[in-house]
């Protein structure tokens, strides 16, 4: 067992300290569970699935936005582990934020599929060499996080923007054949104000992503497919 | 996000010292002797070096900037935090000392 200490940002005017033996393989998840069954049962904070599939316990861990399940205090190599709720999102309570503003904005790109042919009796075709398929396999992992949207510099100071990951929706569904709703979300993508021109390729987004998801890389191909939006109404 | 702030930071340093230049300029438009004048107040040692740190400030900001424009067109995305660190910082540092050391030899120390 290795003794770690927890300093848990439950407000801004109230950091909790809390010493905590951890086993080699425990995560900060394990050692928020340790705390609340030994030393503080008020402690609230949101978890679901455990491994990293659900994206419910994403929280500021040493300043960078990560899942509490999938990142093991041993890799933070820091005796001092400081735990916060994520950034540029309101709090509920200690470590549980509202995800309010973040759906919002994914609500705005339509991340629902809007059939071209609602009618269609038929399975859509994806050959494995067609645009949607070649792109898209690492960029559908998104698991609703919400670690890019508070990582996002350009979000913390304009509360319009969409943020990297309804971007990325907005990106699939666009590639998506089946889909039929590209004005609609390129109308919203191409909001001078709160649309994918207002990054500035910090990169944060990307370096966050728990499940690996080059977002950056998603708004930089959209910026320069929107020089020719024409590709995706043709089709 | 390193870069993104250095991009800023350098960024202001040239809006001010634009300023500076485009005032000194400007001048010329009241005779030469004013702008001789203008030009003797720069001519100060602590100037030479601000000079010096003119030239790290535009180095950093152009090589930068190239090092964007080339993520924009989809080049170096995934090597960006080392396109950084080796086109900004590594071939910059090179080109600021090819310049900054002939100036503060023969503007500073007068050699």
């Amino acid at each position: 067992m290795n003794p770690y200490l927890f300093r848990i940002l439950r407000s801004p005017s109230r950091t909790d300290i809390f010493q905590v033996s951890l086993e080699e393989r425990m995560t900060v998840l394990d050692a928020l569970f340790s705390i609340r069954q030994e030393r503080d049962p008020t402690l609230a904070f949101r978890c679901s699935c455990r491994v990293g599939m659900c994206g419910t316990c994403a929280m500021s861990v040493n300043g960078t936005a990560r899942l509490a399940c999938r990142t093991r205090v041993v890799t933070l190599k820091s005796k001092t582990v400081t735990v916060a709720p994520l950034p540029n999102l309101p709090v509920i309570r200690d470590l549980v934020v509202s995800l309010d503003p973040f759906f919002e904005q994914w609500k705005r790109v339509l991340p629902a599929l809007h059939p071209r042919e609602p009618a269609a009796k038929d399975l859509a075709r994806i050959p494995a060499d067609s645009p949607y398929a070649r792109q898209t396999p690492r960029k559908r992992d998104c698991i609703t996080c919400g670690a890019c949207f508070s990582a996002c510099g350009v979000r913390g100071t304009n509360r319009g923007y969409l943020g990297p990951a309804a971007i990325n929706k907005a990106f699939l569904r666009l590639l998506d054949p089946r889909d039929g709703a590209a004005t609609q979300r390129l109308d919203v993508l191409n909001d001078e104000y709160s649309g994918l021109w207002r990054c500035h390729t910090q990169f944060n987004c990307t370096e966050v992503c728990p499940k690996g998801i080059d977002l950056t890389d998603t708004i930089t191909r959209l910026k320069r497919a929107m020089l020719a939006p024409g590709r995706w109404l043709a089709r | 996000m390193a870069a993104w702030r250095l991009q800023r930071l350098t960024g202001l340093l040239l809006l001010v010292y634009l300023f500076l230049h485009v005032r000194t300029v400007h001048q010329l438009s009241q005779g030469p002797a004013a702008f001789n004048e203008a030009m003797a107040f720069f001519r100060h040692p602590v100037f030479k070096l601000l000079e010096i740190g003119l030239l790290g400030v535009v180095i950093l900001h152009a090589l930068n900037g190239v090092r964007i424009t080339l993520i924009d067109l989809g080049i170096g995305h995934r090597r960006q935090a080392r396109l950084f660190w080796i086109l900004s910082v590594g071939a910059g540092g090179l080109l600021f000392l090819a310049g900054a050391i002939p100036m503060f030899l023969f503007s500073v120390l007068k050699l």
